[in-house]
């Protein structure tokens, strides 16, 4: 036993493990245990005896549901718009121009900015008396008298508004993401491409889109995960309960309810978003072949 | 300066896959060894495991009379040039060529005295201030090898150290390799998949096929009296040329027969064959140990395919059926693709191979 | 000839519709952000009561001082009216308790210093005429002052809030450093699956976590402090270290490692003789893009702290909390996004080879 322990082949397979144990230990201490304790929260009640009571509590009640929806619906259209904006932009910014470097950080700006800050510049700026009409105004496409009532409309208008300030702030960070991708690829596969016969389309759609598609995998696991987990900006617009999302209502239960039986709720929210967001993400990564193919690749 | 001395070394990469396998080697004090093959035959490995950067499966690797199989690499007192420069960039020239001196925690002075010693040696004195970044490819392969210099090792390995230059930088550096070796006696061992490099530097060769050696010479020795085919082919450009023959007696004599020809031979290279009772064998012929004649002298005659002018000599590609025979040939010589020409062999220099083993049939041997 | 014109006449196209879109989109950001920076520059009444809002914000604001037989009335110029509208109390008389209300009111409304005595003067103007107009010119750094007078906690908070963002770059640049060191040079069963279901982590809701580590952190008395924030921090920062540092060392080739092992170190002689100085911007990118993070968050910070909250809980609390104007959260939100822009700035060229190098 100790001649294996000691012996130097041994020594050598268990170097990568020991420079990951300490992630693994970190991990089991501040994320897994934090996570069984949510789990195992889930199912007691104030007197911490086992109960269902909290799951039945969130399934009985109708804002679950429109919670529910809503999450969808602003994952599927803000990832699939912002990804489909974001690809088209980069398509055409492809090439080296005078000045990129400043578009590069001007577009970074608004992922770097803290959720506090575009929180502020939307309330501001959707406000009946906000800046946005107030440019609108200025450019002549309103009268003073007719300024749009923005955050008035209805669920739907309002995910729209959601959905749009989100772009506002992702878009960009995607399109260089994407841009940083299409610049490493090979040109010489894009010409190859095209000296055997390829259109503009074709080649797009067999050559570069299938050589990103590691970034492309990357950046939008990483959306659809935050995506999900959007719940700032909707309250600091709309404050809580208007427009219910999944995270929002769990911060909702345990931030603003202080009330424990409204906490245990709050911990069961939690638990269903997390299985939410593996199976988005596991349906995601099946779908693409991340765990296949990619994962032998890099081996 | 000491020897080195592999005894059945070996190295696993997987329950099934062998890198290398039993290499038994003896290195000289001083001398040059060259290990040649193929990529993926197992050279680099070697190599990896003599300087410790690769884990030994099983056997041992003694430097002088020291066990270092299981010493990390700065316990063996062996310096190395990589293929790719393995410069650092992110020191100077100088610092590059004196980070092991430091490490020794030599004096100054004498870090000073040795890296400029080297520098010089390898040519780039005017350097050493610049960053690898600011040099070419072979100036950064210079800087590699003062670097290997500098902390006069007992051996000196050098993987593939010339494959990233161009073609004539690589030969003159190639002479110059040689001359260094020759001023600094190190024991060297030098990784290549070229056999004219090969032949040109080494004391001795060690040729390697799928992880084992497959022969162990001097250059006249590997490309006069290859082992067998695989050898015979890898040496020499144009390579070997190899017909399967069909052995027959006659009135003592071995005739050998190919459905073009048929070849006599005398009785001096008929003794070569005295045991050899298989009825077929593999001919090896060199491209300049077949020769033009006249008509009737020829032993066979075929069409000219292709010339390939050369300057100093000519190489003439011939066919044969669907075999294609190379030769070389005198500058003058004219040859108009389509051509007839008469062929001979010399028969003192031809190559006979084991139709079965592929190995070469010795005079004792059976 | 003609086909080189035709081709140039394409070639200017595309240039232009480029320039368009780069344009455009470059507008498109920036003007939310021209109008939230302009806005932490107005006063109160600009942001308030003048609408449409102005597009740059007043260096001077001018008031009228009217007389009447009920006492003095103060009016100031609303720019989107074209008018003079009142401004404060309805009416004043001379008394030092109402000169310093008004000097109070023009203080916090007008972001503008009338001293008494400079009020006192224009009252004494008033003695042949019924109105006298003034200018006084506005503090325009006014909002981020009071931000930091107002809200008690700012100035502490900021620095809890380094102090978190660098003990949490700290911990996972040293833990999440050692495993993409792992994935980048080791191949290794269950390579893969590791480095995936780091990402995992990032799944489950960081509130989620938060919670139970109120009760773990109380344990060991950590809860509503900033290390204790960090610990919690660390846990995403991590899995995103990993992947970051993993393609900074597999950028930098083995051999260069391997050259100094046989030159004389030891393995880890050769990590910080070789692999450390030219991994070292990477790294820097890789802290800032942690210290961003850290810098951001807000709502594990709002359920792990209680007395000492961390600065974008100080400002979540001034913003969500009803009451605050418009000016003041714009100030603290741009206070809040300051050092993070500018990091971006600094290290926007990493951010752009990180994500080159990142495969799921």
């Amino acid at each position: 036993m100790f001649k294996l322990l000691y012996s130097r082949e041994f020594r050598q397979k268990a170097v990568p493990y020991l420079l990951i144990a300490p992630v693994l230990i970190y991990y089991a201490l501040f994320w897994l245990y934090p996570v069984i304790q949510c789990f195992a929260g889930s199912f007691r009640d104030v007197n911490n005896k086992l109960t269902l009571y909290n799951y039945a509590f969130i399934f009985k009640d109708p804002t679950f549901y429109k919670a529910l929806f809503n999450t969808a619906f602003i994952v599927v259209f803000s990832v699939t718009l912002e990804f489909l904006a974001a690809f088209g932009l980069a398509l055409i910014i492809n090439i080296k121009f005078k000045g990129s470097g400043i578009f590069l950080f001007i577009a970074m700006i608004p992922m770097a900015l803290p959720a506090v800050a575009v929180g502020a510049i939307w309330s501001s700026g959707f406000a009946t008396y906000g800046w946005l009409n107030s440019f609108l105004y200025y450019l002549g496409f309103i009268e003073k008298t007719a300024k749009i009532p923005f955050l008035a409309g209805g669920n739907v208008a309002s995910m729209i508004l959601i959905i749009i300030i989100d772009a506002w702030q992702v878009v960009p960070f995607m399109m260089i993401i994407l841009l940083a991708g299409m610049q490493g690829l090979d040109e010489e596969a894009k010409e190859a491409g095209y000296i055997f016969g390829g259109t503009k389309f074709t080649v797009l759609r067999k050559i570069t889109i299938p050589l990103l598609k590691p970034t492309i995998t990357t950046a939008l696991i990483l959306r659809i995960i935050s995506a999900i987990q959007i719940w700032l900006i909707i309250v600091m617009i709309y404050g809580f309960q208007r427009l219910p999302v999944l995270l929002e209502e769990l911060v909702y239960y345990v931030d603003e309810s202080h009330s424990m039986e409204f906490f245990r709720i709050g911990i069961a929210y939690s638990v269903i978003i997390s299985i939410f967001v593996s199976i988005a993400a596991v349906i995601y990564l099946k779908v693409t072949g991340a765990f296949g193919k990619e994962a032998e690749e890099t081996a | 300066m000491a020897t080195l001395r592999l005894e059945n070394l070996s190295k696993r990469f997987s329950k099934k896959i062998w890198g290398v396998r039993k290499i038994d080697l003896e290195v000289h004090d001083k001398e040059f060894i060259v290990l040649l093959g193929p990529s993926g035959c197992g050279k680099t490995t070697t190599l990896r495991m003599i300087a410790g950067l690769a884990e030994v499966t099983t056997g041992s690797v003694l430097i002088g009379d020291r066990d270092v199989t299981e010493a990390p690499p700065r316990k063996r007192d062996v310096s190395m040039v990589f293929q790719n420069y393995a410069v650092w960039p992110h020191m100077t020239v100088y610092d590059n060529i004196a980070f092991a001196l430091r490490l020794k925690k030599a004096d100054k002075k004498e870090i000073d005295k040795t890296v400029i010693e080297v520098a010089e040696m390898v040519k780039i004195p005017e350097l050493l201030k610049r960053y690898p970044r600011q040099l070419s490819g072979g100036q950064q392969q210079r800087v590699a090898l003062a670097r290997a210099l500098a902390v006069k090792p007992k051996i000196f390995l050098m993987d593939e150290p010339l494959s990233n230059l161009d073609a004539k930088l690589r030969v003159i550096m190639r002479t110059e390799l040689k001359a260094i070796h020759q001023q600094t006696k190190a024991t060297s061992v030098f990784v290549t998949h070229d056999q004219s490099e090969a032949m040109s530097m080494a004391d001795r060769i060690v040729i390697m096929k799928d992880g084992e050696v497959v022969q162990i010479g001097t250059p006249d020795d590997v490309y006069f009296r290859s082992a067998n085919v695989f050898v015979a082919g890898f040496i020499g450009t144009p390579p070997t040329n190899f017909f399967n023959m069909e052995v027959e007696s006659k009135y003592g004599l071995k005739i050998l027969k190919h459905p073009h020809f048929s070849l006599e031979l005398d009785e001096q290279q008929g003794r070569i064959l005295k045991n050899y009772d298989k009825r077929k064998l593999i001919l090896g012929a060199r491209p300049e140990n077949i020769i033009l004649t006249d008509k009737d002298k020829a032993i066979f005659s075929a069409k000219v395919l292709v010339t390939e002018p050369q300057g100093s000599h000519k190489i003439i590609a011939i066919k044969l059926d669907e075999q294609i025979v190379k030769i070389v040939a005198p500058h003058k010589q004219k040859a108009a693709p389509g051509e007839l020409l008469h062929l001979s062999f010399q028969k003192e220099s031809l190559h006979f191979f084991d139709h079965e083993t592929n190995w070469r049939i010795e005079q004792n041997g059976a | 000839m003609n086909r080189s014109v035709k081709r140039g006449a394409i070639r200017a196209a595309r240039m232009t519709t480029l320039y368009i879109m780069v344009i455009g989109v470059a507008m498109i950001i920036l003007f939310p952000i021209f109008f939230l920076v302009s806005l932490s520059l107005m006063s109160g009444y600009e942001s308030y009561y003048e609408w449409p809002n102005p597009l740059i914000p007043a260096f001077s604001a001018k008031y009228k001082l009217e007389k009447s037989d009920e006492g003095y009335h103060l009016s100031i110029y609303n720019k989107a009216e074209k008018r003079y509208e009142r401004f404060g109390p309805e009416k004043f008389g001379t008394t030092a308790e109402d000169l310093e209300k008004i000097s109070v009111f023009v203080k916090r409304q007008g972001n503008s210093t009338l001293k008494t005595e400079r009020l006192k003067e224009e009252i004494s103007r008033l003695v042949d005429r019924d109105e006298v107009f003034f200018s006084l010119s506005k503090n325009l750094l006014a909002n981020y002052k009071v931000f930091f007078q107002v809200t008690r906690d700012a100035v502490p908070s900021v620095i809890r809030s380094i102090y978190t963002a660098l003990t949490t770059i700290a911990i996972s640049l040293i833990i999440g450093g050692m495993a993409g060191y792992a994935f980048a040079r080791y191949i290794f069963k269950g390579r893969n699956l590791l480095k995936l279901s780091v990402l995992f982590v990032r799944m489950f809701p960081g509130v989620a976590i938060a919670i139970p580590m109120v009760i773990i952190l109380g344990r060991i008395g950590l809860y509503d402090q900033p290390l204790g924030l960090s610990l919690i921090y660390s846990v995403t920062q991590i899995s995103l270290t990993i992947w970051i540092t993993a393609s900074i060392f597999m950028a930098i080739p083995v051999e260069l490692e391997e050259a100094a092992l046989i030159f004389g170190t030891t393995k880890f002689g050769a990590f910080w003789h070789v692999t450390i100085p030219l991994a070292l911007p990477g790294l820097a990118a890789c802290a800032m893009y942690s210290f961003i993070g850290s810098w951001n968050e807000v709502i594990q910070a709002v359920v792990l702290t209680q007395f000492n909250p961390t600065f974008p809980v100080v400002v979540y609390k001034v913003l969500v909390g009803a009451g605050a104007q418009v000016n003041l959260i714009t100030a603290g939100s741009i206070a809040q996004a300051f050092p993070a822009v500018l990091f971006t700035l600094l290290i926007r060229k990493y951010i752009l080879r990180m994500w080159g190098g990142v495969r799921v």
